[in-house]
C-alpha cells in the first residue's frame, strides 16, 4: 500500500465543491426532517392516524418504508424512519458516483496519459484515489453523525433515545455507502469511455431500493430482498437488543473488499486506449 | 547500452493488429525519427513503451529496465509528449505544471518559470481557455520540466506555428547536446530529417527499415526530366536504372538509380532541348523505397 500524496491532495481538491454541496444538502434535510417531530408530537397528529396504521394493508406498506406507529412516536424511531432512507439513498448515490468517477474520469477526460506516464505504479494510483474516497466517506459520515445528534438533541423534547442505537444505525449507513462506492469503482472499470456512469448509478441505487421495498411488502419475495444492500441495513432501532450484527457487517465489508481487490487486479493490467 | 530496446514486441487489440515483432534499438544520445503513416503503429509502440498498454508478447527495456515490471523507475527519467493534449480543465497552467512537477523528487519552480518564458506561455490562464497551440506548449513544458534523460515525442509539432516549431527544435537540440536521447515520432520524414541521425520506418505494424539519414540521402537516386524536340513514348529511352517513367508529349519524367554514365550515353544520339537533374527530397526517396507516401501533415 503506497499512497501518492500528490494524487491524493489533487483528488480532494478536485471534488471538494460537490462534496460540500452534498454535505450541506444532507445536513439541511436531516435538520428539516427532524424539525417536524415536535410538531407531530404536540398536535397529537400521530394519534389521529392510529386507525390508518391499524389497517393491515397500510401497516404492511408502511413497514416496508420502515415506518410504524411506535417508531414514529419515539424520537430515534422517527429519525431513522424519516432520515434513514434519504441518508442512504443520497449518500449511496454520492459515493457510487464519486467512486465511479474517481478512476474512470482520468480515462474519460483523457488525462490518464498524463497521470500514468508519471513515475507512479498503477497500484499507487488506485491506493491514492481510494484514500481520497475514504476520506470523503469518513467526513460525510462524521457530518451526518454530528448533524444527526444535534437534530435529536434539539428536537427530542421530553423524549429520550439510546445513543448506542443511534451510533449503530449511523455505522450501518457508513458501511452501506462504502459498499456502493465499491460497486461504483468496480463498474467504472467496465464502462466504455464517454458513457456517463450517472444513469447506471441511479439505476442500481433505485433498483436495489425497490427490490428491498417489494420484498418487504410481499412475503413471498422475502428471499429476493437479499440481493439488495438495503436489506442488510437494520433499521429497527427501537428493538431493545438492537446492535451490530456480524453477518450484516460481514456482508458489507466482504462485498467491498472483494470489489476493491478486483479493482486493483484489473486496473493493473488495463490497457489505457487513446 | 541502448536506451530503448525491444525484442519481438507485439501488441494486438483483440484481433486488431497494433504492432508485430517490433525490434528497436535506440542508442544513447541520439535523436531517432520514428516514421510511418497514421495507423501504422507509432502510437501503439510508444504507449507500450510507456506502460499505458501492455504487450501481447515480446519484451522491451528502457535504460535496461523492463517496460512492464519496472515502469515506475523508467518514468522518473522519461518525458512524454502525447499527440493529443488533454488536461484537467479546472486547473490553470501553473497548477497543472506544478502538479506534474510534484511527481518528481526535486523542486522545479524556477525551471517552470524559465520554460514558460522561452515559450511565451501565460501561466495564469485556465487550461480550458487555451488554444490548441498553447495546449501543445503546455505539453512541451510538462515533458521537459524534470530534465528527463529520454524524451518520447508523439507527433509533437501538430498545432505549433513555424516560429514555435523552430524554438521547439532549438530546445530539442539543446536537450540533446546535454545527452538527452530523443525518440521522435512523426508521419512526415521531412519534418524530422534535419533533427535526426537515424530513422525507423514503420508500416502496418512492422518496422520495414532503419536507415541512416545520410545514407538514405546518398542513395544515388535522381529525378530527371528530359525535353526532346519531338513527341516521345515510353520506348524512347533504354537504360537500366530508369524507374517510374512517364511520357508527356515531348517530355520524359523519370527517377534514375543506375550509372549516370550509361544514361548520358543512352541519350547521346538524340535531339534534346532541355535536361534537368534533381536530387530528390527524402520524402521522394522514402516513397520510392518503401512504396508508401507519408500522409500530408495535419493542420
Amino acid at each position: 500500500m503506497k499512497i501518492n500524496r500528490n494524487i491524493y491532495s489533487h483528488e480532494l481538491k478536485y471534488n471538494r465543491t460537490s462534496f460540500f454541496i452534498w454535505c450541506i444538502s444532507i445536513s439541511a434535510l436531516i435538520l428539516l426532517g427532524m424539525a417536524f417531530y415536535p410538531v407531530l408530537m404536540e398536535g397529537d397528529m400521530l394519534k389521529q392516524m392510529t386507525a390508518f396504521f391499524e389497517n393491515p394493508f397500510m401497516e404492511g406498506i408502511m413497514s416496508a418504508f420502515g415506518v410504524s406507529m411506535d417508531a414514529l412516536t419515539n424520537v430515534l424511531g422517527y429519525y431513522s424512519a424519516r432520515n434513514a432512507i434519504f441518508i442512504m439513498l443520497l449518500g449511496g448515490f454520492f459515493f457510487i458516483l464519486l467512486a465511479g468517477k474517481i478512476l474512470a474520469q482520468e480515462e474519460h477526460e483523457k488525462t490518464a496519459d498524463f497521470l500514468i506516464t508519471k513515475p507512479i505504479t498503477r497500484s499507487e494510483i488506485v491506493w491514492s484515489k481510494l484514500a481520497a474516497f475514504f476520506t470523503y466517506l469518513v467526513l460525510l459520515n462524521i457530518v451526518i453523525l454530528i448533524t444527526g445528534l444535534l437534530s435529536l438533541e434539539i428536537f427530542k423534547g421530553d423524549n429520550s433515545y439510546s445513543l448506542t442505537s443511534f451510533l449503530v444505525h449511523t455505522l450501518y449507513a457508513f458501511l452501506f455507502m462504502m459498499t456502493f462506492g465499491a460497486i461504483g469503482l468496480f463498474l467504472s472499470l467496465w464502462i466504455k469511455r464517454g458513457r456517463p456512469i450517472t444513469n447506471i448509478s441511479i439505476g442500481i441505487i433505485m433498483g436495489s431500493y425497490f427490490i428491498d421495498v417489494l420484498s418487504k411488502i410481499t412475503p413471498s419475495l422475502d428471499k429476493i430482498g437479499y440481493i439488495s444492500p438495503f436489506k442488510f441495513v437494520d433499521s429497527t432501532v427501537l428493538r431493545p437488543d438492537y446492535g451490530l450484527e456480524w453477518w450484516r457487517v460481514l456482508y458489507f465489508v466482504g462485498i467491498s473488499l472483494v470489489l476493491f481487490s478486483l479493482t486493483f487486479v484489473i486496473y493493473k493490467k488495463k490497457d489505457i486506449l487513446i | 547500452m541502448n536506451v530503448i530496446q525491444t525484442r519481438n514486441l507485439t501488441k494486438y487489440y483483440g484481433k486488431d493488429r497494433g504492432i508485430i515483432d517490433l525490434n528497436l534499438e535506440i542508442e544513447s544520445g541520439e535523436i531517432f525519427g520514428f516514421i510511418g503513416p497514421n495507423g501504422a503503429g507509432k502510437s501503439t509502440t510508444i504507449r507500450t513503451l510507456l506502460g499505458l498498454i501492455f504487450p501481447t508478447s515480446g519484451s522491451g527495456t528502457i535504460f535496461g529496465l523492463d517496460i512492464v515490471k519496472q515502469t515506475k523507475e523508467i518514468k522518473k527519467q522519461v518525458g512524454y509528449m502525447p499527440s493529443d493534449v488533454n488536461y484537467y480543465h479546472k486547473m490553470d497552467v501553473h497548477e497543472l505544471l506544478q502538479y506534474s512537477a510534484d511527481f518528481y523528487d526535486k523542486d522545479y519552480d524556477s525551471r517552470i518559470e524559465e520554460l514558460a518564458e522561452t515559450f511565451a506561455l501565460d501561466l495564469n490562464r485556465k487550461i480550458l481557455d487555451l488554444s490548441s497551440g498553447n495546449k501543445k506548449k503546455v505539453t512541451i513544458l510538462q515533458s521537459l520540466i524534470h530534465r528527463p534523460k529520454l524524451l518520447i515525442l508523439d507527433e509533437p509539432t501538430t498545432g505549433l506555428d513555424p516560429l514555435m516549431r523552430a524554438k521547439f527544435f532549438d530546445i530539442l537540440r539543446k536537450e540533446n547536446s546535454r545527452g538527452t536521447t530523443i525518440f521522435f515520432s512523426s508521419h512526415t520524414l521531412s519534418e524530422v530529417q534535419k533533427l535526426c541521425r537515424r530513422v525507423g520506418i514503420i508500416k502496418e505494424g512492422r518496422i520495414i527499415a532503419v536507415e541512416d539519414i545520410e545514407s538514405l540521402r546518398k542513395k544515388q537516386l535522381r529525378i530527371i526530366q528530359v525535353e526532346f524536340s519531338h513527341p516521345v513514348g515510353h520506348d524512347e529511352i533504354d537504360c537500366p536504372g530508369v524507374i517510374a517513367l512517364e511520357a508527356e508529349q515531348n517530355i520524359l519524367n523519370f527517377m534514375f538509380s543506375g550509372e549516370m554514365d550509361s544514361l548520358v550515353k543512352a541519350l547521346a544520339g538524340k535531339e534534346i532541348k532541355d535536361l534537368i537533374v534533381e536530387e530528390p527530397t527524402l520524402e521522394e526517396i522514402f516513397m520510392h523505397y518503401y512504396g508508401e507516401e507519408p500522409e500530408e501533415k495535419r493542420g
